[in-house]
């Protein structure tokens, strides 16, 4: 009778701390508000190549966040109480090492800091990251500018009521205003201003407001309306250019699908293609995700495709991004919490990440 | 019903074009001090009940498609201890907030509703509500939902919504 040896024991382990990867187009910062248990949101990092979950960075009170334009850092601004959900309010903006997702270091604000809906422009870094921008709400309108490197806050400046940091150059900020147009202020080398300069209306705030989700274009942003105009905004020059709004929609369409939800389009800068969520509904239906991601050319205006979700087995999308690549994956984000990956280039859904967070309703690229 | 929405809307453009950064503070001082009188606005952060989802129950408070909540967006407080017009136990009400303008269709008339939010505690997690009617983005913060309007309270997080008649919209 033979006797089989029994297996070597499993060699005793020693614990470390799981470094990160090399960093990869692929990978994608999702925003998770947490809403159910607000006080405790975060940012998961994603890797659209191996469907793994990298590491997570703690994000506090309806956070704002933000990658600097190395992506070398998350920047997250928050609001914490001294007593967990109670107690003296803290602002602060928090740096994060992306190659260790550690916390590096810290910038305490003053509690005026806006909370709100996630978007591009909450926090946002100049061009060349030296100064960053936090958008305060009091509710009347300002904005912080940080100095990133020293760990300061070098002045706050007042918008006359327009909100938000849309960051452009080494040294401009421009905002939204309630009159649909955009407030530019200009800083001096210290962070203070030296100019300011208000545009002409680029779009209509009472018969069709522009969603405040901008899209990275090349020279600027894309502005996505209620009923489905895409006002692109330049700002390669001295101050903003816009370009003739032009339609996501046929006449016959419009007024029945609309974009909507939390991040209502990505660009593929490279390819000049626009991908959105649409849906069908009427007015107050701006915040229902898509049931369709409609693919666009930004050249020459044509949809180029329609990829229902529902037959890829996906709920609403609330919330798109796309890799810079030369070979794209599109992330989407649904009601369910899930985040898909797709091929950017065929639609083709490739993955399926369930519960990816709570309530994930904004996406960072590296 | 839309003569309200019209007249603040109305009277915040005009504000915004006419008015220096000083005035306009001291107008949102004003603003702040009469919230009781003319409350500004609710909370959103999203939501898994839709505007497009299911038809209205006008009976039903705890629905998202009870009447009153046509623009609310954030949890409803008369799931969390409250009632659709009182805060929960240990909470405080916002002093800012919006008011807006909904249809019942249970007595046909249009009511003029303050939208507030109740503070101090963390999301309530329950019956999340997310309804948009006539809501607009950010830069018309007297028409926005998006911003935590606890934002001046001693306590500033947000726990639940609630949707408070005001009167009878005039035709």
């Amino acid at each position: 009778m033979l006797v089989q040896a029994a297996p070597p024991p499993l060699p005793a382990e020693h614990l470390t701390v799981q470094p990160l990867p090399p960093k990869s187009p692929h990978w994608v910062y999702v925003f998770d508000d947490a809403f159910d248990n607000e006080i405790d949101a975060r940012v998961h990092l994603f890797d659209g190549d191996t469907y793994r979950r990298l590491g997570q960075i703690d994000a506090g009170f309806v956070p704002s966040v933000n990658l600097s334009p190395d992506g070398a850092t998350t920047v997250v601004a928050t609001t914490y109480f001294a007593r967990g959900s109670r107690g003296t309010r803290t602002d602060v903006v928090e740096f994060t090492d992306n190659t260790t997702l550690a916390i590096t270091g810290e910038i305490v604000l003053p509690p005026k800091r806006a909370e709100t809906s996630p978007s591009l422009f909450n926090i946002a870094y100049s061009a060349d990251g030296h100064f960053l921008y936090a958008a305060y709400v009091t509710p009347a309108a300002s904005f912080g500018v940080l100095d990133p490197a020293r760990r300061a806050v070098l002045g706050e400046i007042d918008t006359a009521g327009c909100v938000l940091v849309i960051p452009w150059g080494p040294n401009r900020v421009s905002s939204l205003c309630e009159s649909g147009r955009l407030l530019t202020v200009t800083l001096d080398t210290q962070g203070h201003e030296a100019a300011r300069a208000l545009s002409e209306p680029f779009f209509d705030p009472d018969g069709d407001p522009v969603f405040v989700q901008g899209i990275p274009t090349t020279g600027g942003y894309a502005f996505l309306s209620f009923l489905g105009e895409v006002h692109e905004v330049d700002l390669s020059g001295a101050q903003p250019a816009f370009t003739p709004p032009w339609s996501l929609v046929s006449p016959a369409e419009k007024g029945r699908w609309r974009p909507g939800a939390e991040q209502v389009g990505a660009i593929h800068r490279g390819l000049g293609r626009l991908y959105v969520p649409m849906h069908q509904g009427g007015e107050g239906t701006h915040k229902d995700g898509g049931t369709e991601i409609w693919v666009f050319d930004m050249a020459s205006h044509r949809r180029l495709a329609r990829w229902p979700v529902h037959a890829a087995g996906l709920s609403r999308v609330h919330a798109v991004q796309v890799s810079q690549d030369s070979a794209p994956i599109l992330f989407a984000a649904t009601e369910t919490s899930d985040v898909a990956v797709l091929d950017a280039l065929s639609g083709r859904v490739r993955h399926v990440e369930k519960h990816l967070g709570q309530t994930p309703w904004m996406m960072l690229n590296p | 019903m839309r003569s309200l929405d019209h007249l603040f809307e109305h009277s915040s453009r005009s504000l915004a074009r006419r008015t220096s950064r000083r005035s306009l503070l001291a107008s949102l001082g004003q603003l702040l001090t009469g919230a009781a009188l003319l409350p500004l606005l609710p909370v959103d952060r999203g939501g898994r009940a839709w505007a497009s989802d299911a038809t209205p129950k006008p009976d039903s408070p705890e629905s998202c498609q009870y009447w009153k909540y046509c623009a609310i967006d954030g949890f409803l407080c008369s799931c969390c201890g409250g009632t659709s017009s009182t805060c929960p136990p240990g909470t405080a009400p916002s002093p800012i907030t919006w008011i807006g303008t909904c249809h019942n269709p249970g007595d046909g008339r249009d009511y003029i509703l303050s939208y507030n939010d109740c503070c101090g505690k963390t999301s309530c997690g329950n019956c999340e509500c997310n309804r948009n009617e006539r809501e607009k983005p950010m830069y018309r913060p007297s028409r926005n939902n998006d911003l935590n309007w606890c934002m001046a309270n001693a306590d500033s997080n947000y726990h639940c919504s609630v949707s408070v008649i005001l009167g009878v919209a005039e035709k």
